[in-house]
Protein backbone atom coordinates (compact mmCIF):
# COMPACT_ATOMS: atom_id res chain seq x y z
CA UNK A 1 0.00 0.00 0.00
CA UNK A 2 1.46 3.48 -0.79
CA UNK A 3 2.09 6.28 1.57
CA UNK A 4 1.32 9.60 -0.36
CA UNK A 5 3.37 12.55 0.07
CA UNK A 6 4.39 16.09 -1.10
CA UNK A 7 7.22 17.67 -1.27
CA UNK A 8 7.09 21.63 -2.27
CA UNK A 9 10.30 23.29 -3.19
CA UNK A 10 10.73 26.43 -1.41
CA UNK A 11 13.46 27.61 -3.77
CA UNK A 12 11.95 26.52 -7.08
CA UNK A 13 8.71 28.32 -5.83
CA UNK A 14 8.21 31.93 -8.07
CA UNK A 15 4.32 32.03 -6.12
CA UNK A 16 3.08 32.09 -9.53
CA UNK A 17 -0.37 30.92 -7.92
CA UNK A 18 -0.55 28.18 -11.56
CA UNK A 19 -1.24 25.41 -8.17
CA UNK A 20 -3.99 27.70 -7.15
CA UNK A 21 -5.98 27.97 -10.17
CA UNK A 22 -5.32 24.28 -11.29
CA UNK A 23 -6.68 23.33 -8.22
CA UNK A 24 -9.78 25.14 -8.45
CA UNK A 25 -10.98 24.76 -11.94
CA UNK A 26 -10.18 21.12 -11.13
CA UNK A 27 -12.50 20.81 -7.70
CA UNK A 28 -14.60 23.87 -8.73
CA UNK A 29 -13.94 25.15 -5.86
CA UNK A 30 -15.50 29.04 -5.17
CA UNK A 31 -14.62 32.53 -5.00
CA UNK A 32 -12.91 33.29 -1.76
CA UNK A 33 -11.74 29.78 -1.09
CA UNK A 34 -9.09 27.50 -2.33
CA UNK A 35 -8.15 24.20 -1.31
CA UNK A 36 -4.47 25.21 -1.76
CA UNK A 37 -2.84 28.93 -2.19
CA UNK A 38 0.13 29.61 -2.62
CA UNK A 39 0.95 32.79 0.52
CA UNK A 40 4.09 34.82 1.03
CA UNK A 41 5.71 35.29 4.45
CA UNK A 42 6.75 39.48 3.44
CA UNK A 43 10.03 40.96 3.26
CA UNK A 44 12.28 40.22 6.21
CA UNK A 45 15.67 41.65 7.32
CA UNK A 46 17.72 44.12 7.26
CA UNK A 47 18.48 46.22 3.41
CA UNK A 48 20.20 44.62 1.38
CA UNK A 49 20.01 41.23 3.12
CA UNK A 50 16.53 40.60 2.69
CA UNK A 51 14.47 37.67 2.06
CA UNK A 52 11.62 36.22 1.74
CA UNK A 53 9.92 33.09 0.91
CA UNK A 54 6.63 31.28 -0.60
CA UNK A 55 4.63 29.03 1.78
CA UNK A 56 1.95 26.45 0.04
CA UNK A 57 -0.74 25.74 2.56
CA UNK A 58 -3.04 22.69 1.95
CA UNK A 59 -3.64 19.45 3.47
CA UNK A 60 -0.71 18.13 5.20
CA UNK A 61 -2.72 14.81 5.21
CA UNK A 62 -1.40 14.02 8.79
CA UNK A 63 -0.32 11.37 10.26
CA UNK A 64 -2.40 11.50 13.31
CA UNK A 65 -4.89 13.92 12.05
CA UNK A 66 -6.44 16.01 14.23
CA UNK A 67 -9.73 16.47 12.04
CA UNK A 68 -10.60 12.61 11.81
CA UNK A 69 -11.98 12.73 15.58
CA UNK A 70 -13.75 15.98 15.58
CA UNK A 71 -16.19 14.89 12.44
CA UNK A 72 -19.10 13.54 14.30
CA UNK A 73 -20.77 11.60 11.37
CA UNK A 74 -17.23 10.13 10.13
CA UNK A 75 -17.63 11.71 7.02
CA UNK A 76 -13.84 12.76 7.19
CA UNK A 77 -11.96 9.80 7.24
CA UNK A 78 -8.62 8.53 6.40
CA UNK A 79 -7.48 5.75 3.33
CA UNK A 80 -5.11 3.09 3.86
CA UNK A 81 -2.57 4.85 1.72
CA UNK A 82 -2.46 7.99 4.10
CA UNK A 83 -4.90 10.82 1.92
CA UNK A 84 -7.63 12.12 4.52
CA UNK A 85 -10.54 12.58 2.72
CA UNK A 86 -14.17 13.52 2.89
CA UNK A 87 -17.00 11.68 2.27
CA UNK A 88 -19.84 14.03 1.07
CA UNK A 89 -22.74 11.95 1.71
CA UNK A 90 -22.15 11.62 5.18
CA UNK A 91 -20.68 15.68 5.82
CA UNK A 92 -23.23 17.82 7.33
CA UNK A 93 -21.22 21.22 7.40
CA UNK A 94 -21.06 21.43 10.77
CA UNK A 95 -17.36 22.74 10.47
CA UNK A 96 -15.99 21.35 13.70
CA UNK A 97 -12.96 19.77 11.54
CA UNK A 98 -12.33 23.40 9.97
CA UNK A 99 -11.72 24.55 13.22
CA UNK A 100 -9.40 20.97 14.63
CA UNK A 101 -7.37 21.50 11.17
CA UNK A 102 -4.21 23.45 12.61
CA UNK A 103 -3.17 24.32 9.37
CA UNK A 104 -6.39 26.08 7.87
CA UNK A 105 -6.49 23.56 5.35
CA UNK A 106 -10.51 22.56 5.05
CA UNK A 107 -13.33 25.30 4.04
CA UNK A 108 -17.34 25.18 4.40
CA UNK A 109 -18.36 24.92 0.63
CA UNK A 110 -21.06 27.19 0.26
CA UNK A 111 -22.83 26.48 -2.30
CA UNK A 112 -22.98 22.36 -0.81
CA UNK A 113 -22.97 22.91 2.54
CA UNK A 114 -20.47 20.80 2.57
CA UNK A 115 -16.59 20.38 3.72
CA UNK A 116 -14.21 20.81 1.26
CA UNK A 117 -10.36 20.05 1.08
CA UNK A 118 -7.70 19.05 -0.53
CA UNK A 119 -7.69 14.76 -1.50
CA UNK A 120 -4.39 14.58 -3.31
CA UNK A 121 -7.04 14.61 -6.09
CA UNK A 122 -7.94 11.60 -5.61
CA UNK A 123 -10.06 10.67 -8.31
CA UNK A 124 -6.92 11.45 -10.56
CA UNK A 125 -4.56 9.68 -8.77
CA UNK A 126 -7.04 6.30 -9.54
CA UNK A 127 -6.72 7.04 -12.93
CA UNK A 128 -2.77 7.02 -12.48
CA UNK A 129 -2.53 10.80 -13.00
CA UNK A 130 -0.79 13.28 -11.06
CA UNK A 131 -2.50 15.81 -8.44
CA UNK A 132 -3.68 18.70 -10.72
CA UNK A 133 -0.92 21.20 -8.95
CA UNK A 134 1.84 19.10 -9.22
CA UNK A 135 1.02 18.81 -13.36
CA UNK A 136 0.33 22.33 -13.67
CA UNK A 137 3.25 23.42 -11.80
CA UNK A 138 5.50 25.66 -14.09
CA UNK A 139 8.45 25.09 -12.11
CA UNK A 140 8.59 21.98 -10.46
CA UNK A 141 7.99 22.99 -7.39
CA UNK A 142 5.08 20.69 -6.47
CA UNK A 143 6.34 17.00 -5.87
CA UNK A 144 4.00 14.10 -5.25
CA UNK A 145 4.77 10.58 -5.13
CA UNK A 146 4.77 7.22 -2.87
CA UNK A 147 6.71 7.13 0.66
CA UNK A 148 7.20 3.53 0.46
CA UNK A 149 8.60 3.58 -2.67
CA UNK A 150 12.43 4.05 -2.53
CA UNK A 151 12.95 5.38 -6.34
CA UNK A 152 10.51 8.03 -6.10
CA UNK A 153 11.36 11.76 -5.52
CA UNK A 154 9.68 12.64 -2.09
CA UNK A 155 11.11 9.15 -0.84
CA UNK A 156 14.94 10.85 -2.09
CA UNK A 157 13.64 14.27 -0.42
CA UNK A 158 12.27 13.00 2.73
CA UNK A 159 14.59 10.44 3.64
CA UNK A 160 18.07 11.46 1.73
CA UNK A 161 17.68 15.15 1.76
CA UNK A 162 16.49 17.70 4.17
CA UNK A 163 12.92 18.21 3.54
CA UNK A 164 10.85 19.57 6.94
CA UNK A 165 7.85 19.05 8.22
CA UNK A 166 6.00 22.20 8.86
CA UNK A 167 5.86 21.65 12.56
CA UNK A 168 6.29 22.96 16.24
CA UNK A 169 7.11 21.71 19.30
CA UNK A 170 3.69 21.81 20.72
CA UNK A 171 1.67 20.89 17.13
CA UNK A 172 3.60 17.83 16.29
CA UNK A 173 0.65 15.39 14.27
CA UNK A 174 2.71 14.08 11.04
CA UNK A 175 1.97 16.36 8.45
CA UNK A 176 3.16 14.73 5.16
CA UNK A 177 3.46 17.76 2.80
CA UNK A 178 7.11 18.44 3.49
CA UNK A 179 9.34 22.13 2.47
CA UNK A 180 12.72 21.70 0.66
CA UNK A 181 14.67 23.94 -0.23
CA UNK A 182 17.16 26.70 1.64
CA UNK A 183 16.72 26.09 5.46
CA UNK A 184 16.09 29.69 5.97
CA UNK A 185 12.76 29.87 3.89
CA UNK A 186 11.24 26.81 6.02
CA UNK A 187 12.01 28.92 9.15
CA UNK A 188 10.20 31.53 8.09
CA UNK A 189 7.29 29.98 6.60
CA UNK A 190 7.09 28.20 10.13
CA UNK A 191 7.59 32.09 11.61
CA UNK A 192 4.86 33.37 9.51
CA UNK A 193 2.50 30.79 9.07
CA UNK A 194 2.25 28.58 12.06
CA UNK A 195 0.09 25.84 13.13
CA UNK A 196 -2.07 26.50 15.13
CA UNK A 197 -3.83 24.57 18.33
CA UNK A 198 -6.87 22.57 16.84
CA UNK A 199 -10.08 24.14 18.29
CA UNK A 200 -13.23 22.98 19.44
CA UNK A 201 -15.96 24.82 18.37
CA UNK A 202 -18.81 26.69 20.99
CA UNK A 203 -21.44 24.05 20.90
CA UNK A 204 -18.84 21.26 21.42
CA UNK A 205 -17.48 22.79 24.16
CA UNK A 206 -20.95 23.56 26.05
CA UNK A 207 -21.64 19.58 24.95
CA UNK A 208 -18.77 18.34 26.57
CA UNK A 209 -18.79 20.13 29.38
CA UNK A 210 -22.55 20.79 30.32
CA UNK A 211 -25.07 19.10 27.68
CA UNK A 212 -23.58 15.62 27.94
CA UNK A 213 -23.62 15.13 31.56
CA UNK A 214 -27.06 16.47 31.49
CA UNK A 215 -28.07 13.98 29.15
CA UNK A 216 -26.31 10.98 31.14
CA UNK A 217 -27.42 12.04 34.10
CA UNK A 218 -31.06 12.20 33.16
CA UNK A 219 -31.08 8.72 31.41
CA UNK A 220 -29.34 7.35 34.10
CA UNK A 221 -31.71 8.36 37.10
CA UNK A 222 -34.88 7.36 35.53
CA UNK A 223 -33.02 3.81 34.29
CA UNK A 224 -32.31 3.81 38.05
CA UNK A 225 -35.75 4.24 38.78
CA UNK A 226 -37.42 2.24 36.57
CA UNK A 227 -35.06 -0.95 37.89
CA UNK A 228 -35.16 -0.27 41.50
CA UNK A 229 -39.78 -0.44 40.29
CA UNK A 230 -39.24 -3.72 38.22
CA UNK A 231 -37.13 -5.49 41.10
CA UNK A 232 -39.91 -4.28 43.18
CA UNK A 233 -42.21 -5.41 41.29
CA UNK A 234 -40.46 -8.88 40.68
CA UNK A 235 -40.38 -9.03 44.77
CA UNK A 236 -43.77 -8.68 45.45
CA UNK A 237 -45.16 -10.54 42.24
CA UNK A 238 -48.26 -9.58 40.16
CA UNK A 239 -51.40 -9.77 41.45
CA UNK A 240 -54.18 -9.95 38.81
CA UNK A 241 -55.97 -6.71 38.28
CA UNK A 242 -58.71 -6.66 37.06
CA UNK A 243 -60.82 -10.24 38.43
CA UNK B 1 -65.61 -10.45 34.77
CA UNK B 2 -66.32 -8.49 31.45
CA UNK B 3 -66.44 -4.98 31.74
CA UNK B 4 -68.07 -1.83 29.98
CA UNK B 5 -65.56 0.34 28.11
CA UNK B 6 -64.99 3.57 27.63
CA UNK B 7 -63.46 5.07 24.73
CA UNK B 8 -60.14 6.57 25.40
CA UNK B 9 -58.45 7.60 22.36
CA UNK B 10 -59.06 8.07 18.93
CA UNK B 11 -58.18 5.44 16.25
CA UNK B 12 -56.34 8.60 14.35
CA UNK B 13 -54.35 8.39 17.66
CA UNK B 14 -53.68 5.10 18.15
CA UNK B 15 -52.33 5.12 14.40
CA UNK B 16 -50.27 7.99 15.01
CA UNK B 17 -48.85 6.64 17.98
CA UNK B 18 -47.45 3.32 16.87
CA UNK B 19 -46.13 5.57 13.75
CA UNK B 20 -44.27 7.66 15.90
CA UNK B 21 -43.08 4.60 17.92
CA UNK B 22 -41.71 2.76 15.07
CA UNK B 23 -40.11 6.08 13.61
CA UNK B 24 -38.34 6.14 17.37
CA UNK B 25 -37.30 3.42 17.20
CA UNK B 26 -35.79 3.18 13.61
CA UNK B 27 -34.06 6.99 14.06
CA UNK B 28 -32.88 6.06 17.68
CA UNK B 29 -31.06 2.72 16.01
CA UNK B 30 -29.97 4.50 13.07
CA UNK B 31 -28.77 7.57 15.03
CA UNK B 32 -26.72 5.77 17.48
CA UNK B 33 -24.85 4.34 14.85
CA UNK B 34 -24.39 7.67 12.80
CA UNK B 35 -22.28 8.96 15.47
CA UNK B 36 -18.63 8.06 15.51
CA UNK B 37 -16.85 11.11 16.68
CA UNK B 38 -14.98 9.76 19.54
CA UNK B 39 -16.46 12.91 21.06
CA UNK B 40 -19.74 12.22 21.12
CA UNK B 41 -20.04 8.54 20.66
CA UNK B 42 -22.09 6.44 23.09
CA UNK B 43 -22.80 3.50 21.12
CA UNK B 44 -20.01 0.53 21.39
CA UNK B 45 -18.03 0.09 18.22
CA UNK B 46 -19.42 -3.59 17.34
CA UNK B 47 -22.83 -1.44 17.19
CA UNK B 48 -21.68 0.86 14.67
CA UNK B 49 -20.30 -1.72 12.30
CA UNK B 50 -23.50 -4.22 12.91
CA UNK B 51 -25.24 -1.17 12.03
CA UNK B 52 -22.99 -0.18 8.97
CA UNK B 53 -23.32 -3.72 7.57
CA UNK B 54 -27.40 -3.95 7.80
CA UNK B 55 -27.26 -0.69 5.49
CA UNK B 56 -24.29 -1.14 3.76
CA UNK B 57 -22.52 2.21 4.21
CA UNK B 58 -22.86 4.62 6.52
CA UNK B 59 -24.26 7.58 3.77
CA UNK B 60 -27.19 4.45 3.37
CA UNK B 61 -27.91 4.64 6.90
CA UNK B 62 -27.74 8.86 7.20
CA UNK B 63 -30.52 8.55 4.19
CA UNK B 64 -32.39 6.42 6.21
CA UNK B 65 -32.21 8.28 8.65
CA UNK B 66 -33.21 11.96 6.73
CA UNK B 67 -36.42 10.24 4.97
CA UNK B 68 -37.60 8.49 8.35
CA UNK B 69 -36.98 11.99 10.16
CA UNK B 70 -38.85 14.06 7.46
CA UNK B 71 -41.44 11.73 7.02
CA UNK B 72 -42.37 12.06 11.06
CA UNK B 73 -41.91 15.43 10.92
CA UNK B 74 -44.14 16.00 7.34
CA UNK B 75 -47.24 13.68 9.59
CA UNK B 76 -47.08 15.20 12.64
CA UNK B 77 -46.70 18.81 10.64
CA UNK B 78 -49.79 17.62 8.64
CA UNK B 79 -51.46 16.43 12.03
CA UNK B 80 -50.86 19.81 13.60
CA UNK B 81 -51.92 21.60 10.86
CA UNK B 82 -55.49 19.23 10.52
CA UNK B 83 -55.66 18.93 14.40
CA UNK B 84 -54.39 22.13 15.77
CA UNK B 85 -58.07 23.40 16.61
CA UNK B 86 -59.03 20.33 18.28
CA UNK B 87 -56.24 19.50 20.23
CA UNK B 88 -54.26 23.17 20.88
CA UNK B 89 -57.02 24.13 23.24
CA UNK B 90 -57.23 25.22 26.85
CA UNK B 91 -59.19 22.30 28.09
CA UNK B 92 -57.16 19.63 25.94
CA UNK B 93 -53.87 21.28 27.02
CA UNK B 94 -54.83 21.30 30.64
CA UNK B 95 -55.69 17.51 30.27
CA UNK B 96 -52.44 16.81 28.81
CA UNK B 97 -49.98 18.99 30.66
CA UNK B 98 -51.74 20.80 33.06
CA UNK B 99 -50.11 19.84 37.07
CA UNK B 100 -52.92 20.38 39.61
CA UNK B 101 -52.44 19.90 42.89
CA UNK B 102 -53.32 15.80 43.20
CA UNK B 103 -50.93 15.65 39.96
CA UNK B 104 -48.50 16.61 42.42
CA UNK B 105 -49.41 14.39 45.29
CA UNK B 106 -49.25 11.77 42.90
CA UNK B 107 -45.99 11.79 41.43
CA UNK B 108 -44.99 11.64 45.36
CA UNK B 109 -47.34 8.87 46.41
CA UNK B 110 -46.37 6.99 43.43
CA UNK B 111 -42.87 7.12 43.81
CA UNK B 112 -43.08 6.31 47.57
CA UNK B 113 -45.43 3.15 46.37
CA UNK B 114 -42.68 1.72 44.22
CA UNK B 115 -40.12 2.06 46.68
CA UNK B 116 -42.58 0.50 49.23
CA UNK B 117 -42.41 2.94 51.33
CA UNK B 118 -46.47 3.95 51.86
CA UNK B 119 -49.88 2.26 51.50
CA UNK B 120 -51.75 5.71 50.95
CA UNK B 121 -53.70 5.63 48.15
CA UNK B 122 -52.97 7.25 45.06
CA UNK B 123 -54.88 10.36 44.62
CA UNK B 124 -57.47 10.80 41.78
CA UNK B 125 -56.18 11.83 38.02
CA UNK B 126 -57.71 12.86 34.99
CA UNK B 127 -57.28 11.32 31.36
CA UNK B 128 -54.15 11.04 32.05
CA UNK B 129 -51.85 10.90 35.22
CA UNK B 130 -49.33 13.29 36.44
CA UNK B 131 -46.37 10.88 35.04
CA UNK B 132 -48.02 11.28 31.92
CA UNK B 133 -48.59 14.69 31.52
CA UNK B 134 -44.41 14.88 32.88
CA UNK B 135 -43.81 12.99 29.98
CA UNK B 136 -46.16 15.02 27.63
CA UNK B 137 -44.35 18.40 28.73
CA UNK B 138 -41.08 17.07 28.20
CA UNK B 139 -41.98 15.80 24.33
CA UNK B 140 -44.34 19.38 23.71
CA UNK B 141 -40.80 20.77 24.43
CA UNK B 142 -38.16 18.48 22.62
CA UNK B 143 -40.00 17.05 19.65
CA UNK B 144 -39.90 20.24 18.25
CA UNK B 145 -36.77 20.91 18.95
CA UNK B 146 -35.74 18.01 17.83
CA UNK B 147 -37.51 18.23 14.44
CA UNK B 148 -36.16 21.93 14.33
CA UNK B 149 -32.44 20.92 14.15
CA UNK B 150 -32.95 17.86 12.45
CA UNK B 151 -34.14 20.07 9.54
CA UNK B 152 -31.48 22.46 10.03
CA UNK B 153 -28.63 19.85 9.58
CA UNK B 154 -30.43 17.91 6.65
CA UNK B 155 -31.15 21.38 4.66
CA UNK B 156 -27.93 23.09 6.12
CA UNK B 157 -29.83 26.26 7.03
CA UNK B 158 -28.48 29.55 8.05
CA UNK B 159 -25.10 28.13 7.67
CA UNK B 160 -22.05 26.38 9.51
CA UNK B 161 -22.87 28.08 12.93
CA UNK B 162 -26.25 26.85 13.12
CA UNK B 163 -25.86 23.25 12.10
CA UNK B 164 -22.90 22.86 14.61
CA UNK B 165 -25.43 24.26 17.19
CA UNK B 166 -28.17 22.29 15.89
CA UNK B 167 -26.45 18.99 16.00
CA UNK B 168 -25.82 19.02 19.60
CA UNK B 169 -29.03 20.06 20.50
CA UNK B 170 -30.27 17.58 18.63
CA UNK B 171 -28.18 14.91 20.65
CA UNK B 172 -29.43 16.84 23.95
CA UNK B 173 -32.75 16.81 22.84
CA UNK B 174 -33.45 13.18 22.06
CA UNK B 175 -31.42 12.74 25.18
CA UNK B 176 -34.12 13.85 27.51
CA UNK B 177 -37.39 12.15 25.81
CA UNK B 178 -35.50 9.03 25.88
CA UNK B 179 -34.72 9.35 29.53
CA UNK B 180 -38.30 10.10 29.84
CA UNK B 181 -39.14 7.12 26.97
CA UNK B 182 -37.54 4.41 28.98
CA UNK B 183 -40.06 4.85 32.18
CA UNK B 184 -43.07 5.55 29.49
CA UNK B 185 -42.29 1.98 27.63
CA UNK B 186 -41.52 0.29 31.17
CA UNK B 187 -45.01 1.79 32.73
CA UNK B 188 -46.80 0.75 29.26
CA UNK B 189 -45.55 -2.48 28.51
CA UNK B 190 -43.76 -4.12 31.73
CA UNK B 191 -45.70 -2.51 34.79
CA UNK B 192 -48.59 -4.81 35.87
CA UNK B 193 -51.15 -1.98 36.71
CA UNK B 194 -50.90 0.25 33.75
CA UNK B 195 -50.95 -2.86 31.26
CA UNK B 196 -54.60 -1.59 30.45
CA UNK B 197 -53.20 1.68 29.25
CA UNK B 198 -51.46 -0.04 26.81
CA UNK B 199 -53.56 -2.06 25.40
CA UNK B 200 -55.76 0.79 25.18
CA UNK B 201 -53.10 1.86 22.70
CA UNK B 202 -54.33 -1.02 20.56
CA UNK B 203 -58.21 -0.86 21.06
CA UNK B 204 -58.39 2.61 21.53
CA UNK B 205 -60.77 1.87 24.89
CA UNK B 206 -60.31 0.64 28.82
CA UNK B 207 -62.80 -0.76 31.25
CA UNK B 208 -64.91 1.23 33.65
CA UNK B 209 -63.00 -0.20 36.39
CA UNK B 210 -59.41 0.61 35.61
CA UNK B 211 -60.74 3.86 34.54
CA UNK B 212 -62.40 4.60 37.74
CA UNK B 213 -59.22 3.06 39.89
CA UNK B 214 -57.16 4.65 38.09
CA UNK B 215 -58.55 7.92 36.33
CA UNK B 216 -61.59 8.94 38.19
CA UNK B 217 -61.38 11.97 37.79
CA UNK B 218 -61.65 11.13 34.04
CA UNK B 219 -64.35 8.60 34.85
CA UNK B 220 -66.25 10.72 36.58
CA UNK B 221 -66.93 12.98 33.42
CA UNK B 222 -67.76 10.51 31.32
CA UNK B 223 -70.25 9.61 33.94
CA UNK B 224 -71.59 12.82 34.51
CA UNK B 225 -72.17 13.52 30.13
CA UNK B 226 -73.28 10.35 29.75
CA UNK B 227 -76.43 11.26 32.66
CA UNK B 228 -76.48 14.98 30.91
CA UNK B 229 -76.95 13.24 27.42
CA UNK B 230 -79.38 10.84 28.86
CA UNK B 231 -81.43 13.15 30.89
CA UNK B 232 -81.71 15.45 27.28
CA UNK B 233 -83.29 12.31 25.45
CA UNK B 234 -85.55 11.36 27.76
CA UNK B 235 -87.11 15.21 27.98
CA UNK B 236 -87.19 14.85 24.33
CA UNK B 237 -89.39 11.85 24.45
CA UNK B 238 -91.36 13.22 26.85
CA UNK B 239 -92.16 16.28 25.07
CA UNK B 240 -93.08 14.53 21.93
CA UNK B 241 -94.93 11.96 24.00
CA UNK B 242 -93.94 9.00 22.29
CA UNK B 243 -95.12 5.90 24.52
CA UNK B 244 -94.05 2.66 22.23
CA UNK B 245 -91.41 2.23 24.31
CA UNK B 246 -89.51 2.99 26.92
CA UNK B 247 -85.71 4.80 26.17
CA UNK B 248 -82.86 2.12 26.20
CA UNK B 249 -79.19 3.11 26.07
CA UNK B 250 -78.82 2.41 22.24
CA UNK B 251 -75.59 0.82 23.34
CA UNK B 252 -77.24 -2.45 25.36
CA UNK B 253 -79.74 -2.64 22.62
CA UNK B 254 -77.26 -3.36 19.66
CA UNK B 255 -76.93 -6.37 18.24
CA UNK B 256 -75.36 -9.02 20.32
CA UNK B 257 -71.99 -9.42 19.00
CA UNK B 258 -72.17 -13.35 19.19
CA UNK B 259 -75.34 -14.58 17.57
CA UNK B 260 -76.60 -17.16 16.73
CA UNK B 261 -76.26 -18.57 12.89
CA UNK B 262 -79.70 -18.10 10.94
CA UNK B 263 -81.07 -20.62 8.50
CA UNK B 264 -79.32 -19.82 5.31
CA UNK B 265 -76.76 -17.13 6.71
CA UNK B 266 -73.58 -18.58 4.92
CA UNK B 267 -70.64 -16.91 6.82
Amino acid sequence: MPRYAMVIDQERCVGCQSCTVACKSEWEVPNGSARTKVRQTGTVGQFPKLSTAFYVSQCNHCDRPTCVPACPTGATYQDQNGVVRVNRDLCIGCGSCVAACPYGARYINAEIGKVDKCDFCASRLSRGLQPACVATCPAHAKIFGDLEDSSSDVFQFVYRGAAKRMETANIAIGPNVYYAGKPEHAELALASFAPLPPRTLAPGKVWSSLLNKFVFLAVGATFLGQAVAFFHQLSTGEKQFEE
Amino acid sequence: MAQRHIKKHHVAIVLLHWFNAISWLLELSTGAGLIVSPYYRFAPMWYLQMMEGVFGSRANMLRFHIAVGLTWTAVFLVYAIFGFRNYLRIEVLQNEIGLDRDDVRWLRVRTLLLLGRTKDPLPPQGVYNAGQKLFALLVYTMVPLIMLTGLTMTFHWFGTAFVAWAMVLHFFAVGMVVSGLMIHVYMGAVFPEEKPAFYSMITGVVDELYAYRHHFKWWRSVKIQQQAWRAELTSKEEAIGTDEKPHQDPRTDAAPLISRPQSGDRR
